[in-house]
């Protein structure tokens, strides 16, 4: 069987996983709750299989190497690492509404790495500077980072609408602090898989490029997140700022991590032309 | 004044300001491409729009001065602010103060108070056990005068991640302005065969003598059967004093040092071509001779008394990939020019005097283009990456944990005083001490 066709099979089951948590938010019943949870599992492991049998597969074709190294590569890794963070963080706040959000995210993901015209998924070779021992550890760190500002960003919406929709819908919604707490643990944990990931990068663009730091537009942006999220941080712990503010700087930095990851490719140019 | 200062550098909301400010004018230099030569932008730019440009160095703006004030300020704010935190840190870690003191009862940020009628040694014993559960670390116990404490704490060192995160920034933009300072950062196109010692260096800042040679001794560049490419490998020498001192390999990843310079394999590029064959027919005999050539040298034909040379080579004509114009030299005749091409097109323009003419082959001469970089600044700055990879790991995984805890009054009635306070997770904490007191058959009647 082809990794491919695998992930349309988990594309299909973080649907169903998204509906799932959604039917037990509205009906609250236990067992559609445990349904949901069985649902993303299955689908983290079917994901998990495509994942390690694409790496097999790349081996058999002479080319061996992680599959973490064109677009689509990256897609399937990211959806993969938000449902991975969201059923970490689940043993510590329980809540089916971020389940959904992140079953959703990872379902659009998938959808538009299977979907999507641009997006070539075919195993291609390494060019010579993807060629190094930093791939895993620079990439498996990016995602993992933008991951938990996915969900932060899931929970920022949510607090907005929470505080200011006027609809009785909102009270299907988790409490307020709830979200808000969310939303700084994940961008706590991000902040320091970000702060890896630069890390990792600097590593490699040392040997790859000569100079860990050179402000290529991709390394520019990373930066610009880092110190976005940063500054949350410190609002948060040091001055106590929470609620609303907070949110619009988490949904800020978020865009400033879309554009770190697609923006710099599609519109600026620079060394990081692969993803 | 002084005062002033002080205060608004001490001021976490200045380091909000300066990390917004930086991210926000960041952004600036990821649209305007950065180091063109100023004639690109002048073409770029309307004349009004460049003068604003030029005048904020937008051009260069990640080595400006602003962006290095902004840079310096944040410096100074850390440094300090961190020198504010440090003393009550330590503090925390070692404290003054060894014995217990009956304050912390009053004003811990976790507090609980119970009356107790069971025996003494009972609620000793389950108090012991209730710090271990919670903090973990053996309890140290003092008696005064009929009155007895207990004291768990655990992860103390922990407080010090945030100073290590702090203080490895402060290295990490040291060490960036020492590499600008102090070192460099240029390129070196060597052809096979050749040496250089001198790099030119990046966004136009001259050139940088290496008091050494680099000499190029072979270049290989390997491709994937998709046509993508797969490896690019310069082996070098290093010739120093006239003396070889060392050689070695660079591929892209894999850099090559000496002499605190770093050798990186960055680009590659064909310097020039020579040895081409070129077949030529005899189109009455049929008979095919190769004839090796180079640049300029004529050779003659066979069979005639015309000769043959080539005088020019491109890479690709006109899109049918390389070609050579060849110059066809017959006595008493005009010299006949023509182009010959690779993959045997256009064959009518290529019978000249007798003969059809075909490149076969050529050695095409690379040259590798490698980037030459000193930067005195990456042990500061490698050492503050891992200082704060560090102080992540103490502030993430660890939390300091103290707890006191007070057994007072006489036989009759006990009162039992817990105070605790955690550096994060305090909600987590309570509910951990509740759920405890709830389960633990401790006989405490809640006040």
């Amino acid at each position: 069987m082809d990794d491919t066709f695998l992930i349309s099979i988990v594309t299909f089951t973080y649907f169903s996983a998204a509906v799932a948590f959604l039917i037990s938010i509205i009906f609250r019943k236990k067992s559609v709750d445990k349904a949901a949870l069985v649902i993303t599992v299955v689908g983290l492991t079917l994901q998990t299989s495509a994942i390690i049998m694409r790496w097999i597969h790349s081996y058999k074709l002479g080319i061996g190497h992680a599959p973490l190294s064109n677009f689509y590569e990256s897609l399937v890794f990211f959806s993969w690492s938000i449902i991975f963070v969201y059923l970490i963080m689940k043993r510590r706040y329980q809540n089916n509404l971020v389940g959904i959000l992140s079953a959703f995210f990872a379902f659009l993901i998938l959808s538009y790495a299977s979907l999507s015209g641009d997006v070539n998924c075919t195993i291609q070779p390494l060019i010579p500077a993807l060629q190094s021992n930093w791939l895993i550890s620079h990439v498996v760190s990016s995602f993992l980072a933008y991951a938990c500002f996915a969900i932060a960003f899931g929970t920022s919406i949510l607090y907005l609408f929470k505080i200011k929709a006027k609809v009785n819908i909102v009270n299907l919604l988790p409490d307020a602090t709830f979200l808000d707490e969310v939303t700084y643990k994940m961008i706590s944990i991000g902040f320091v898989l970000l702060t890896l990931c630069i890390i990792t990068g600097a590593a490699w663009a040392d040997r790859a490029w000569g100079r860990y730091w050179g402000w290529d537009p991709k390394e520019t942006w990373s930066l610009i997140t880092w110190l976005i999220y940063g500054a949350f941080l410190h609002a948060r712990l040091a001055r106590g700022w929470k609620g609303v503010k907070m949110s619009l700087v988490s949904i800020i930095g978020f865009i400033a991590v879309i554009f770190t990851y697609l923006g710099v490719n599609y519109i600026l140019s620079g060394l990081h032309s692969y993803l | 004044m002084i005062k002033n200062l002080h205060k608004l550098f001490s001021s976490v909301r200045l380091t909000i300001f300066l990390f917004l400010f930086l991210a926000v004018t960041s952004i600036l230099g990821t649209i305007i491409p950065q180091g063109l030569p100023i004639e690109r932008y002048k073409a770029l730019y309307s004349s009004g729009v460049f003068s604003v440009l030029k005048f904020f160095d937008i051009f260069d703006m990640y080595h400006s001065l602003w962006f290095l004030l902004l840079l310096v300020l944040l410096s100074i704010n850390i440094t300090i602010c961190t020198s504010r935190q440090i003393p009550r840190i330590i503090k925390l870690i070692f404290p003054e103060k060894k014995e217990i003191d009956d304050t912390v009862f009053i004003s811990s940020q976790i507090r609980k108070t119970f009356q107790s009628q069971k025996k003494l040694s009972d609620i000793e014993r389950q108090s012991e056990m209730l710090t271990k559960s919670l903090v973990g670390n053996p309890v140290k116990v003092k008696k005064e005068d009929g009155t007895c404490y207990f004291f768990a704490e655990k992860g103390k060192y922990s407080r010090l991640g945030v100073i290590f995160v702090h203080i490895s920034i402060l290295l990490i933009l040291a060490g960036g302005l020492i590499g600008t300072i102090l070192g460099f950062n240029g390129q070196m196109n060597i052809v096979e065969g050749n040496r250089s010692d001198t790099a030119i260096l990046f966004g136009g800042k001259g050139t940088e003598k290496l008091g050494f040679d680099v000499s190029c001794d072979d270049f290989t560049v390997e491709f994937y059967e998709t046509g993508m490419p797969k490896e690019y490998k310069t082996d070098l020498t290093i010739i120093d004093d006239e003396k070889k001192v060392t050689s070695g390999t660079i591929r892209v990843n894999h850099p090559f040092f000496y002499k605190g310079l770093k050798f990186c394999q960055a680009t590659y590029g064909i310097a020039g071509v020579s040895d081409f064959r070129i077949v030529a027919k005899n189109n009455v005999m049929g008979e095919e001779t190769v004839l090796k050539l180079n640049m300029m040298k004529k050779v003659s034909l066979p069979d005639s008394n015309a000769s043959f040379a080539i005088a020019r080579f491109v890479p690709d004509h006109g899109g049918s990939g390389p070609a050579v114009l060849g110059v066809l030299l017959e006595p008493e005749k005009a010299h006949d020019i023509f182009w010959i091409l690779k993959n045997g097109r256009n064959i009518n323009q290529q019978q000249r005097g007798g003969f059809t003419f075909t490149l076969k082959d050529f050695t095409k001469l690379y040259y590798t283009g490698i980037q030459v970089s000193k930067d005195p600044g990456v042990p500061l700055v490698w050492t503050g990456f891992s200082l704060i990879v560090i102080g992540f790991i103490l502030s993430l995984f660890f939390a300091h944990k103290r707890i006191w805890l007070r057994i007072s009054g006489s036989q009759d009635k006990y009162e039992i005083s817990i105070a605790a306070s955690v550096s994060k997770n305090r909600k987590t904490f309570e509910e951990k001490l509740e759920e405890y007191l709830r389960t633990a058959s401790y006989g405490f009647t809640v006040e």
